[in-house]
């Protein structure tokens, strides 16, 4: 929360409930990967690979390749089917290792990735090994072995001074010639990772001219990496940003094992302590400063360490201003900067204020236990079970894009609260995935139902479903003649003749092309 | 509703020369009425907004008297009649409204303003088919133009609680839907209450009709009654047969049964309603009208009934037909947790810290604009939608944080806005009395207000010690002109339909 005016009645982020590093779909519909829809497979007819280009004077320029992503995603509305093939491109650059650093976003949901080195026609197959989809980083491998050999590993830098000229290098609008453009670093703040859509990492805002095809492309200063070129906002001029060697590093670490765990999460929200009485009454002296924690996440790292009403004082020895933030290389940035530098199962030391009494803390990192439900989904296949011609998913946010892009708008309200309000005001078990009636296949056995599309089904036979494969149980083991499956609003319910329903269920799902009855 | 409370002693004897006119022309049966409103600031809710003027359409009726629609005359300082022809306006006021059903009776007391003027007669019928003429007040002349009857349907009253039957017409008539008086032949066939593109929906001359009959008759004004349960199709064979019910699907099923309703303590949950007032129910929630064939059931309760009579209903339960008596009760949008519409009410308010504190209403929601389904904050959008009719005793309203007039007395908070309090001073709060209470008990020298999750924080904290010197500062800085305005009378609930015997 920060002070200022009120703002113009818009849906703003703060109306939202999402803890720490979650993000509304608003905001990160403004937001673009820079990834470049390519019409056409790459060029065919060009010279052999290009001898150096003199104008490449530290040489790295060999090392830029372009990547074109032939991918295919679940269908959540459909959710036993894949759209039709969608070709990209974006850009990558060597790392040791013969592996190349790209974006997520890049070779997501890839069903064949080709690499095109500088200069070089032929197109070279290749497979992404380590994606880091919180991060929107991945590790592409070439299948030929020995194809980066003669390509230097570029280098990485640090983070680029406020004001500093960096340039970008990369595959812009699917050209096969590398494009660099120039400009300078404009800030570094934390920012939204449109590509999870709910992370927010530090990003450095560059003026220098990013395009869709940037997106994986090195963006350079002094001959080193200073960032990964990856996504623009639609409704700036001259924004783009990288993503720099911090968040880099902590992907490649994380990586080094061949696993990539993510990022830690102490899933909290928290709100300042500006105002002198409440810093007052939080127990502060006048020379500490502090942060009130509002909601801890069940199942998250703080469960079970921190306490609803603790002010948090410091985060690994750095004191939090009452605002939230911490100094960092002169400028503020929200503490949970310091967290983003874990990996997870390491510590973080909070030093914090309880019923008056100081203490530190060491709190274990863990993932965040809502970031499956709530952030874009990559390279799976929707769950779902169907049972006659009755259509289950979890309710998750790919379930609610398939309102549209203004799905917390468009969104049935009953669906939105289950999955935005439920969790901070009544929180369910750790565990706990709410079912939804996602359509009906039509047939005689179902034909009648009164309500079929988006229900949230909260109970069959009055047993309470905790989540997909709890609905299936309840399904399968009953005897009963009838499935009473009672929906989210008050008193509605169906009923399903479950001998009629199951042997309706082959013919609905061959008449329909649904080659399984689930993907739990 | 206190205005049609205060109206009770206006004669609304009918004149015994009332139904002798022969034939007339259009221009003695209405009149024109020029009101200017001027609603509240949603905002700053002790502000006005800029008055404004609109001009509508009333028709003469047996009183003599003029009818208009309820919205036609809403937020007036001041109502004009206009005679066509006469230069001159002359004071009018209102004696009797009904906004949930969207009507309002209108009479003027300069002497003589009547002459000349007929009342016209009802239609006793609505027209299925062929065209009917809508009236408007343009330029100070009449405009009439040619509507073709499109159909007969059942669909919500203004403020939502009514269902009963409209008839809606294909009308030539551009920017029509203020009040215009439609005419079969001499005959009052509705008024206009809304017109989108060429389809005009009217109001039609039988609910007028009952309208008139309950503003006439001695006493306390009855009001339509509201059904007063939730229900379902009951086209499934499946759901019937769970239910025990042989043969094919009929009747509705009950799925919630509403607090103080016409349902409550003789309804149940999971009943199928199989005929009311005598008239069979098909398992879509259709019945055999006799003049205007298959439409929706929801019109009985209003199909010349009033609240307070009871219909005959035949459910089915636990595997038979049980016979019971649904007695009809008033609607009262009023009594919903958050009223969609508040035609009587001027907004409850308190600015407190800096904090206004306000009631959530369809008023405010509607502030946002045309488009504040999207616009408007989800989460007093969520509670509107799931919760909006779930009113119990010890939760009346639901009390919004609206925004905060930015002072160091409450620096922390300056960009707060739109969050739903649920305790002051741990103190639950569901009214605008019950927030001013709670300020009066802080805990230790602070106020602490708990707003519910989903917003930026759930707890604020303020000082007591300086309370009363911040309201004051805050309120001359601002220009608060009230810090404080209460709810009107909450009308009763009624008892838990669980504990009303059947």
């Amino acid at each position: 929360m920060t002070d200022g005016p009120r703002p113009l009645r818009m849906l703003r982020m703060s109306e939202q409930p999402f803890p720490r590093r979650r993000t509304p779909a608003a905001v990160t519909a403004l937001l673009a990967a820079l990834v470049f829809p390519a019409a056409l497979p790459a060029p065919v007819a060009r010279a052999a690979a290009a001898a150096a280009d003199p104008a490449d004077e530290d040489g790295f320029e060999r090392s830029i390749v372009r990547i074109v992503d032939f991918s295919q995603r679940g269908d959540w509305s459909t959710p036993w089917e894949v759209s039709g093939v969608r070709t990209s491109s974006g850009s990558g650059f060597v790392i040791p290792g013969d592996l190349i650093l790209t974006n997520a976003h890049v070779v997501s949901d890839a069903r064949m990735l080709l690499l095109y080195l500088h200069g070089d026609p032929t197109p070279h197959k290749a497979r992404a090994v380590i994606l880091g989809h919180d991060c929107d980083l991945a590790l592409v491998r070439p299948e030929e072995p020995g194809l980066l050999d003669g390509l230097p590993a570029l280098e990485l830098g640090g983070l680029p001074a406020l004001r500093s000229t960096v340039e970008t290098y990369g595959y812009p609008a699917g050209g096969d010639q590398i494009s660099s453009t120039r400009g300078v670093v404009s800030r570094i703040e934390i920012h939204v990772y449109t590509h999870s859509g709910v992370d927010q990492h530090i990003v450095v805002q560059t003026d220098a001219a990013i395009n869709p095809g940037n997106s994986g492309g090195p963006v350079v200063q002094g001959g080193r990496v200073v960032g990964v070129a990856f996504q623009g906002a639609s409704d700036l001029e001259n924004t783009g940003y990288a993503i720099p060697v911090e968040v880099i590093r902590h992907f490649l670490d994380d990586a080094r094992d061949g696993h990539y765990d993510g990022y830690p999460d102490l899933a909290i929200q928290d709100s300042n302590l500006l105002n002198p009485a409440a810093r007052r009454r939080a127990g502060l002296a006048d020379d500490e400063t502090g942060v009130r924690v509002e909601f801890i996440t069940p199942g998250g790292s703080s469960e079970g360490q921190l306490e609803v009403g603790d002010v948090l004082l410091a985060v690994d020895g750095r004191p939090i201003a009452s605002d939230g933030s911490i100094s960092e290389a002169g400028l503020r940035f929200d503490f949970g900067l310091l967290v983003d530098r874990h990996q997870i199962g390491e510590s973080v030391s909070v030093r914090m204020l309880r019923n008056g009494e100081r203490r530190t803390i060491d709190i274990p990192l863990r993932l965040h236990p809502d970031l499956e439900t709530h952030a874009n989904l990559y390279d799976r296949m929707p769950r779902y079970f169907i049972f006659g011609g009755l259509v289950f998913v979890p309710l998750d946010n790919e379930m609610l894009k398939t309102y549209g892009r203004d799905w917390v708008s468009a969104a049935d309200r009953r669906l939105i609260y289950e999955h935005l309000y439920r969790p901070l005001i009544d929180p369910p078990a750790p565990g706990y995935e709410p079912v939804v009636l996602l359509r009906r296949l039509d047939h005689p056995v179902n034909i009648n139902i009164a309500w079929y599309r988006n229900q949230l089904v909260t109970a069959v036979n009055g047993r309470a479903i905790g989540g997909l494969k709890d609905l299936i149980t309840a399904i399968e083991t009953s005897t009963d003649r009838w499935l009473v499956l009672d929906l989210g609003e008050p008193g509605r319910f169906i009923v399903v003749d479950r001998a009629a329903a199951a042997a309706a269920g082959p013919g609905i799902l061959s008449q329909y092309g649904v080659p399984e009855d689930r993907n739990p | 509703m206190r205005a049609a409370a205060a109206a009770a002693v206006f004669s609304l004897m009918l004149p015994a020369a009332a139904h002798a006119a022969p034939r007339r022309p259009l221009e003695s049966a209405v009149v024109g009425l020029g009101v200017t409103y001027q609603g509240w600031d949603q905002d700053r809710p002790w502000v006005k907004r800029p008055p404004q003027f609109r001009q509508a359409l009333a028709v003469v009726v047996d009183g003599p008297l003029l009818l208009t629609t309820a919205q036609m005359v809403a937020d007036a300082t001041l109502l004009e009649a206009e005679k066509l022809g006469l230069a001159t306006r002359v004071p009018a006021r209102i004696v009797r409204i009904d906004p949930q059903i969207d009507l309002a009776l209108v009479t003027v007391d300069a002497p003589g303003f009547f002459d000349g003027l007929v009342p016209s007669r009802l239609a006793a019928a609505l027209p299925t088919d062929g065209s009917v003429t809508s009236v408007r007040w343009k330029s100070r002349q009449l405009e009439v133009s040619t509507s073709r009857v499109s159909r007969v349907e059942v669909q919500a009253s203004a403020l939502r609680s009514v269902e009963h039957l409209f008839l809606l017409a294909t009308t030539d008539m551009q920017g029509g839907g203020w009040s215009e008086p439609v005419f079969a032949g001499d005959r009052l066939v509705g008024l206009t209450v809304s017109q989108e593109e060429q389809q005009a929906r009217v109001l039609p001359a039988e609910i007028i009709a009952g309208f008139l009959a309950m503003a006439r008759a001695p006493g306390e004004y009855a009001g339509f009654a509201e059904l007063g349960f939730r229900w379902q199709v009951n086209e499934d064979p499946a759901l019937a047969a769970y239910l025990g019910m042989s043969g094919a699907p009929r009747g509705v099923l009950v799925t919630t049964v509403a607090r103080g309703g016409s349902g409550c303590g003789v309804l149940h949950e999971r009943d199928i309603l199989m005929t009311l007032d005598g008239h069979d129910i098909d398992a879509s929630g259709y019945y055999d009208h006799p003049r205007y064939g298959l439409i929706r059931f929801t019109n009985i309760p209003s199909e010349g009934h009033r609240a307070g009579e009871a219909l005959p209903a035949e459910v089915w339960r636990d595997g038979r037909r049980v016979r019971i008596d649904l007695t009809l009760r008033p609607a009262r949008s009023e009594a919903d947790l958050v009223p969609d519409r508040r035609p009587d009410n001027l907004p409850a308010y308190a600015v407190l810290g800096g904090f206004v504190f306000r009631e959530l209403d369809g008023p405010y929601l509607r502030s946002w604009g045309n488009d504040w389904r999207k616009v408007a904050p989800l989460q007093l959008q969520v509670w509107t939608w799931l919760f909006a009719d779930d009113a119990s005793p010890d939760r009346r309203r639901v009390i919004v944080l609206s925004s905060v007039l930015p002072h160091a007395y409450n620096l922390g908070y300056h960009s707060v806005s739109d969050l739903i309090v649920r305790t002051i001073n741990g103190r639950p709060v569901d009214t605008i009395s019950a927030v001013i209470e709670a300020f009066a008990h802080p805990e230790g020298g602070y106020h602490r207000i708990g707003l519910l999750p989903g917003g930026p924080l759930t707890e604020v904290i303020l000082d007591v010690a300086t309370f009363a010197e911040a309201n004051t500062e805050i309120g001359a800085g601002y220009r608060v002109t009230e810090r404080l305005r209460g709810e009107a009378p909450l009308p009763d609930l009624g008892p838990a339909c669980s504990s009303v015997a059947p």
